[in-house]
């Protein structure tokens, strides 16, 4: 197939493209173009006069920002039922990436290229590159002690359904107790926790 | 792999995996490695390959099952029916865990599932004080719960389904939902704050208990039933 190199200008986005993508992954193919160029041809066709772009229609975004003013092109000749669903075939036929070899992959290029120039290009925050990398990679010992320490050391939620007036009343009895818990410190870094516990107590107390 | 659809463990159509020719079924089976994955992956694997297409809220631990490198399987513990670890004579909720998603892919050989979880209790009987596990097969989807009769649950019967709540829009609510939205789920208080709800009952479920520490074996309170077969299977399941 012929490709066609055709001035920036007399590109036009497809204005029936369902296919969007946020500034954050925009900047992140900004970026991706600029550190590899644009390796991909555009597929476009004629109409009226200019070039309706089928397959590229992100690219096209940000070449102009990149001040690339002549772009490579596959041209077709197509009616406006074909060219849509030549579209969408571009855009949805793709395969699952297996996790597992992912991150496999991931490991690969970090190991040779840096973390904030692999996220430049790559469409995961640094949270979800690093956690994907490590599929594969923590020890399953390790993960459940983490966990179980942590469930010793969590605090609690207890949760009680109240009309709006004893809701009002219990407010004002914790409210009551939270000087108390001021002055009561405790493992219990909240005041309104603590605050209910020393009421609580008070009250067993009193019996 | 056309297992008979056990509590959560799905069939599933996998792309084919390069094991290499004439592995040995046994030898594969020492080479999977469980281990932890971030709930994200777990939910993007789940959601796609599990019958259910969810990821369960109240998830607390995910484990994922690699062969190859390649992500093969899925697996949730979470918080599971509130009062499920009433169950047992003393216990508290923190005692108990339920297994809310089992997933393998058909290209594991045999007995993975088994395997499987074999890794899972050993781990958890050496690394946390959860005391026992409970979960759910769904004889609506037509499982039973093999894997879990396989691998030496005991049977408590059908558990009695919560049912699940309509607002009037279509959409069905669990009741936890309810308590977070309108903030209790008990339909006559509902009523006469002039909210309509239609109670929508769902099929019981076969539950299943697992010990993890055999010492609570004895303070289950519901009786331990016959595993349930096959109708018009002579008990060769």
């Amino acid at each position: 197939m012929e490709i066609t190199d055709l001035p920036l200008g007399i590109l036009r986005e497809a204005t029936w493209n369902p296919n969007q993508l946020d500034e954050k992954a925009l900047e992140k193919l900004k970026q991706s173009i600029k550190r590899y160029g644009l390796v991909e041809n555009l597929v476009v066709r004629s109409k009226d006069g200019y070039f309706e772009v089928l397959s590229g229609n992100q690219r096209l975004k940000v070449l102009d920002e990149l001040n690339l003013q002549i772009v490579p092109c596959i041209v077709l000749e197509l009616n406006d039922s074909e060219a849509k669903l030549l579209a969408q075939a571009l855009n949805h036929i793709h395969g699952v990436d297996d996790l597992g070899l992912r991150a496999q992959l991931l490991r690969e290029i970090l190991s040779q290229i840096k973390q904030e120039e692999v996220l430049l290009v790559l469409p995961e925050s640094s949270d979800n590159l690093t956690s994907l990398a490590s599929i594969g990679q923590e020890e399953l010992s390790v993960q459940l002690q983490n966990w179980q320490k942590s469930r010793l050391t969590k605090l609690s939620h207890l949760n009680f359904q109240l009309t709006s007036d004893q809701k009002k009343v219990v407010e004002e009895a914790i409210t009551r107790f939270i000087p108390f818990a001021r002055g009561n410190k405790s493992d219990n870094p909240t005041l309104r926790g603590q605050a209910l516990y020393l009421l609580c107590q008070s009250y067993l107390g009193k019996e | 792999m056309d297992v008979n659809c056990a509590a959560g463990v799905m069939s599933s159509m996998v792309s084919c995996r390069d094991t290499g020719a004439g592995l040995n079924p046994s030898a594969a089976l020492h080479n999977l490695l469980v281990c932890p994955i971030p709930r994200k992956s777990a939910a993007r694997i789940l959601e796609r390959e599990h019958y259910l297409h969810s990821f369960p809220a109240g998830t607390v631990l995910c484990f994922g099952v690699m062969l190859d490198n390649r992500l093969t399987g899925a697996i949730t513990l979470g918080a599971g029916p509130a009062l499920a670890y009433r169950l047992v004579d003393g216990a508290e909720p923190q005692d108990c865990l339920t297994l809310t998603r089992f997933w393998l892919s058909d290209d594991l050989p045999k007995n993975a599932e088994s395997r499987v979880l074999g890794v899972i209790f050993r781990y958890l009987k050496r690394h946390t004080d959860l005391k026992f596990l409970i979960s759910y097969s769904d004889p609506s989807a037509g499982h039973l719960g093999i894997i879990y009769q396989a691998t030496g649950w005991l049977y408590t019967g059908l558990s009695s389904a919560m049912p699940l709540y309509d607002l009037g829009d279509g959409r069905l609510r669990h009741g936890r939902s309810l308590n977070n939205f309108l903030g209790s789920r008990d339909q006559g208080y509902l009523k006469k704050q002039g909210i309509k709800i239609n109670a929508i009952k769902q099929s019981a479920k076969h539950r299943y208990l697992y010990f993890l520490d055999p010492k609570w074996r004895g303070y289950l309170k519901s009786a331990v039933l016959p595993y349930p077969i096959k109708e018009g299977n002579n008990g060769n399941n």
